[in-house]
Order: structure tokens, then sequence, then C-alpha cells
């Protein structure tokens, strides 16, 4: 059971004057109340995990700019939503670095990148489980025969982009029927 | 969780009595009183203007020094609680300079507009800035240390609001030692370089106020 603001306060009070028990408590009652705070805002568990170790660990680093005169939960959402946004931050980092440019990619696509080696109607199914851009466009392209040029007019993209986001959900099906 | 229970236990293993942080108004009122006594030094080595008392008596300076004052007061505030991660649940006094900077613009204007016909300005120009720059680097290092010691999480809002108030405290001195009437010199070389310190605070917050 998560206790009350007040009892928080006097918990790390407790624990300012050296009291290892309270702040046992303390720290595992904050866990408690952050990790779902943590959870709508991260896809993965583990992340969950690691962000939540850093953040307690932060808490005890700036333990002494906390006097207990002031409610508790503020104190540490604060530092809770510093240390997520520095997550993002690195993460987003990671995914701009990771992430191919789309003409370096349009240089090593195939000619006939927009051919698939099996039927659509055998695998409807897992295209209609793509994000919904990649499930569109090859529906046009295997449904209603169009060719890439004609998708990426229909729909407002680039020839290249239509075929790269092609080549994206034929890669992602081979992995899910590979499997 | 067996990793969350280790963390917990190895952190609770180190957590001895803490001495606490001194509160905002305290650090605040250092801060002004370390100010005070390092304007007054300065002003010992560079020397006062000789016309201070006419200045003084003047209304136009009198309000540009009285608002110059309080840009210094409300920067050293605001830094003071952007120190702690959760600005100490006052986050909008936080606001405070940029209103005065409102009113510091509003009363240059008025001394530009009074200043008629303008006032010859000094020979020298950019050493008004360098002179600034040298005597706001101590305040600025003493506060970045201060800091250093809490934990800000408006990391470049606070350097930026440092470097000002840094800043604002050399312009305060050279304000009272240099013997100039120009206001044209003194915008031009004094106060427009306080945006460039604020974007150099705004880098060297990042920087120094990790923790």
């Amino acid at each position: 059971m998560v206790k009350t603001s007040v009892s928080l306060e006097m918990q790390m009070q407790q624990a300012l004057t050296g009291d290892k028990r309270a702040y046992a408590d303390l720290l595992r009652d904050t866990a408690l109340f952050l990790r779902p705070y943590l959870s709508k805002r991260l896809s993965a568990a583990n992340d969950v995990d690691d962000l939540l170790q850093e953040i307690l660990v932060s808490i005890h680093k700036a333990r002494h700019t906390y006097d207990g005169q002031r409610p508790y939960k503020p104190w540490v959402f604060a530092i809770a939503h510093f240390r997520l946004q520095d997550y993002l931050r690195t993460y987003y980092a990671d995914q701009l670095r990771s992430a191919t440019e789309l003409g370096e990619l349009e240089n090593t696509l195939p000619a006939d990148v927009t051919n698939s080696d099996f039927s659509y109607e055998s695998i409807s199914g897992e295209v209609n489980q793509l994000p919904e851009k990649q499930a569109v466009i090859l529906a046009m392209m295997h449904e209603e025969g169009y060719t890439a040029k004609e998708v990426a007019a229909k729909i407002g993209m680039k020839e290249s982009a239509v075929k790269v986001a092609a080549f994206r959900a034929y890669k992602i099906l081979r992995e899910k029927l590979s499997k | 969780m067996d990793a969350m229970e280790k963390q917990i236990a190895s952190l609770v293993a180190d957590a001895d009595s803490v001495q606490l942080a001194p509160s905002p108004l305290i650090l605040w009122l250092k801060w002004m009183a370390i100010a005070v006594v390092y304007i007054v030094i300065s002003l010992l080595v560079l020397g006062v203007r000789s016309d201070v008392w006419v200045r003084l008596h003047s209304a136009m300076f009198l309000a540009e020094m009285g608002v110059l004052v309080a840009i210094v007061a409300t920067t050293a505030l605001s830094a003071s609680l952007l120190a702690y991660p959760d600005m100490y649940q006052r986050s909008r006094w936080t606001l405070i300079p940029i209103f005065m900077f409102v009113i510091f613009v509003g009363v240059i204007a008025l001394a530009w507009q009074a200043d008629n016909p303008s006032s010859p300005p000094p020979v020298h120009s950019y050493q008004c800035s360098l002179t600034i720059a040298v005597l706001a680097l101590l305040p600025a290092a003493w506060m970045f240390y201060s800091m250093r010691q809490l934990a800000s999480t408006h990391r470049r809002f606070a350097g930026g609001v440092v470097m000002l108030s840094a800043f604002s405290i050399g312009a305060v001195t050279l304000r009272l030692s240099e013997q100039t009437n120009s206001i044209i010199h003194v915008i031009e070389w004094h106060y427009l370089p306080m945006i460039g310190v604020a974007l150099l605070g705004v880098w060297l917050g990042k920087r120094l106020l990790k923790w």
C-alpha cells in the first residue's frame, strides 16, 4: 500500500537524520509511485527499470536539497522528469544516428524492389498489422495494381519514399514469416 | 525487483545523516552580501566617477541604477531557486527577472530620449564590455560553484540567469566608475552584450551544472 504524502515527508526527514530503515522504506515507496509514471512514457519494461534505478540514485545524490518542509512528491517528480528527459534525448539521438538516410537507402535498393517473392493474398493478415502507411502502400500496389510512381502521386509522397516504405514492409514481413 | 532491492540496499548503506543545503533565501542573501562587498572593493580599485553625487541627483541615472540593481537582485533570486530540483516549488518566482528586464528596457528608452542633445561618447568602446566581463568573472565563478553543490534540473536557464546576474554586477560597478553620460555608448557597450552573455550562460549551465 502506498503511503500518503505526509508520511513520505516524515520518512524523508527521518532518513536525513540517518535513519536507514526509514530511507529504505521511502525509496521503495518512491519506486512504487514512479513506476506507473515511467511505464506510461516508456515502452520497454527494461528501460523503465533502468531509468527508475537511475532516478533513485539521483534522489540519493540530491537528498540534501529537500528539507521536509514542502511536499515530497513535486520534488521527486522534478528529478524524475529531468532524468526522463535526459533518457529520451539520448534515446532519440541514438535513433537518429542509426536511422538510414533516405537517399542512401534509395541508392542501395535493387531496381525490382517493388516486386515481392510471395503472394499478397496469402499474407494480407500480416500486412494489416504493419504500420498504416506501409499497409496502405502494399495494398495499393498489390490489390489495386498501382506502380510505385502512381502510389506516390496518389498519397502525396515521393516515389523513392514509397519504394523505401515498401522495402521496409517486405523486410518486416519476411522476418515475421520466417519465425 | 531483485536489482531494484540491491540498488536500494546499496543506497541505504551509503546514507548517513546529511547536511541540508541552505534555503534559497539564505543562498540569495549570501550572494547579495558578497556582491555588495565585491562592488565596493572593485570601486576602490577602479575609482568612483568624480561626478557620482551629481549623477545620483539625476532622476534618469537614479532610475537606471535602481533597475540595474534590481536586475542583480532578481536574477540572483531566480538562480537561487533554480539551484533546487523543484525550484523550491516557487517556479513562478524564477521568471521575475523577465519583468525587470522589460522595465529596464523602458527606463533605458526614456534615458535615450532624455539625452537630447546626445552626450558625446567616450573614445573607447569594446573596452567597456571587456571590463564588465572581467568584473563578472569572480561573481559568476562563485555562483556556479555554489549551484554545483545543489542539483539544478533547469541547467540552461540557470546558467543564463547566473551569467546575467554576474554581468549586471559588473555593469553596476562600471557605471559608477566610468565617467560617461553618453547613453548610446552605455547601451551599445554595457547593456547589449548582455544578450551574448546570457547565451554563453546557457551553454555554460548545461556543462557546469551537471550532477
